[in-house]
């Protein structure tokens, strides 16, 4: 019985620590502009929700919301096409070149993500996609972790069915659309989530390939809001607590899907 | 067969062409001009063989970046990863609430690191609730705020990162204790071995392999270390790591593409060299058991 109640007090703090810098940033953003943030005053301050009204009439909050939005929509659905196909293709037809391609995704994954930072500067800049939307969306449509993540699921499918099927001269996209997708609806939730994730909170390649407000996303809108005059506490939390709103909405639905995700291959961060 | 053929073409092409245009041409053309001194978006710069990398080890800036780099790497990564097994061992026996818990501990890595770095730039300022506890123990806190001071910036944000690291390692080693048949356990239990005796010849040995995936994971990615640097301190008071310094010296004032190029390939070989060197040791265990 003790040892169950010291157990629970341990456990207890350290999720604390672990969620009151969260806790903190939304009870900031609800004090009212020009307050003093004290921690002592975490009960007494003031509680408003003028800094969000603020953020969507005055500051673009909408726009960047947006354009994060589209961006993490657009690379997730292209992630759950390509990395699809190309993972069937693996899975299913050893040809030479596909082992090769499986290879390729293997030593690709290896490859740390700064090695790119100039030459995607430049090549964005050669392609003529600097700072636009294709520069956000374009590079990151397949990616290396997703393939590796379904194609080890199709493996584990048996083929009869689409056996069956070929036999009955279905022709091959309707095999895998048809009959395999549907099949493979629990790994590609996993691969969802994933690369909505890593797309929603991302800073460096879109911070580098952009430069117009107008294409901005969430966290490079508030990285660079901070760079600005002396911090507006308030606002600044406001805007991140809607950054982190999405996140932690499918979190708390989808939390089965997140941690088979992680425990299946890990997410490139 | 040929429409068998044809179509498996069509399937692989977008990552055939994502392999070759956004991989194989950015890493092989950042690897050549790292032997020239181009600059900006001119057009004229010329060969200058290994100039830049003999340059680069003298470079003071790239040096501290460089020291920087590996206090970051070395720090973290042994406390995250004890913290991180720690957390799993907690939270791995079933009781009530359990998944409260799981799920608190692993949240903050899942949220945005430009969020998580604003945060803690409120909690490190002058003033601030961590410079509060601090003087509650009696350290006294830096008097402009722990980013604002040499002594205690860089090791600040190690601080958050650890932070914000531990949940996403303990559930990989959650997925790592779950393998572990239980039988092992009945038959430590029957022939009397304490419950560390169990952990330290039942748990750890075959906790080996989870573990050194989590290091190769989390040193490739801490290497790397650059949005926090960003966020929090912009690279002052001595907090520049590699990848801030490359970012710096190639897409601000300078555009010194060249540069910029040959320090990410010295970045590249360390971190290769150091996946190499974990993989040999993984190896090596692996079949010593």
């Amino acid at each position: 019985m003790v040892k169950r109640i010291v157990r629970y007090i341990a456990l207890s703090t350290i999720l604390l620590i672990m969620i009151f810098p969260l806790i903190w940033m939304f009870r900031i953003s609800l004090m009212s502009a020009g307050e003093s943030i004290l921690v002592k005053n975490f009960v007494s301050s003031s509680v408003t929700f003028q800094n969000y009204l603020d953020l969507f009439k005055q500051m673009k909050m909408g726009m960047y919301f947006f354009n994060s939005m589209l961006v993490g929509l657009l690379v997730t659905l292209g992630n759950i096409l390509f990395c699809f196909m190309t993972a069937y293709s693996i899975s299913r037809y050893k040809s030479l070149s596909n082992k090769l391609l499986f290879s390729s995704v293997i030593f690709i994954l290896m490859i740390p993500a700064h090695i790119l930072i100039i030459p995607m500067y430049l090549l964005m800049v050669k392609l003529g996609i600097y700072d636009s939307y294709f520069a956000l969306i374009l590079p990151w449509l397949v990616n290396p972790i997703g393939i590796f993540l379904v194609k080890q699921y199709i493996d584990s499918l048996p083929s009869s069915m689409e056996e069956a099927a070929r036999i009955d001269g279905a022709g091959e996209f309707r095999i895998l659309f048809r009959i395999v997708m549907p099949l493979c609806k629990p790994v590609l939730a996993v691969l969802a989530i994933q690369i909505f994730f890593t797309n929603w909170n991302s800073f460096l390649f879109p911070f580098i390939l952009t430069q117009s407000e107008s294409i901005r996303t969430l966290p490079v809108a508030l990285a660079l809001i901070q760079g600005h005059q002396s911090i507006d506490w308030q606002h600044l939390m406001a805007g991140s607590s809607i950054a982190v709103l999405p996140v932690l909405v499918i979190f708390l639905f989808m939390q089965r899907q997140i941690v088979s995700g992680i425990t299946s291959g890990g997410i490139k961060q | 067969m040929i429409k068998r053929k044809s179509s498996a073409f069509l399937f692989v092409l977008p990552w055939v062409v994502t392999l070759f245009l956004f991989w194989v041409y950015p890493i092989i053309y950042s690897f050549i001009i790292g032997f020239t001194d181009r600059q900006l978006l001119s057009k004229d710069y010329s060969w200058v063989g290994i100039a830049n990398y003999t340059k680069l080890l003298s470079d003071q800036q790239f040096l501290l970046a460089l020291k920087n780099t590996m206090i970051f790497v070395v720090g973290t990564i042994p406390l995250t990863t004890v913290i991180a097994l720690v957390l799993a061992l907690l939270v791995n026996k079933q009781f009530k609430g359990r998944a409260i818990f799981r799920a608190g501990f692993f949240l903050p890595s899942i949220t945005s690191m430009v969020v998580i770095a604003l945060i803690f730039t409120n909690l490190y300022q002058r003033g601030g609730y961590i410079a509060m506890l601090a003087e509650m123990v009696g350290y006294t806190a830096p008097q402009n705020g722990f980013l604002f001071d040499k002594a205690t910036a860089l090791y600040s944000i190690m601080g958050m990162d650890i932070w914000m690291a531990v949940g996403y390692y303990m559930l990989i080693f959650l997925s790592g204790l779950k393998s572990i048949p239980d039988e092992l356990y009945e038959a430590a239990e029957i022939s009397g071995a304490s419950k560390i005796k169990q952990f330290f010849s039942i748990t750890l040995p075959l906790l080996k392999p989870v573990m050194l995936f989590i290091i190769v994971i989390n040193s490739i990615k801490s290497f790397q270390v650059f949005v926090e640097i960003f966020v929090m301190t912009k690279g002052k008071f001595e907090t520049a790591t590699i990848v801030y310094y490359i970012y710096e010296m190639g897409l601000t004032t300078k555009f010194n593409f060249g540069y910029a190029s040959a320090a990410a390939y010295i970045l590249f070989f360390i971190i290769a060299f150091f996946s190499l060197f974990q993989f040999y040791l993984m190896r090596k265990r692996n079949t010593a058991w």
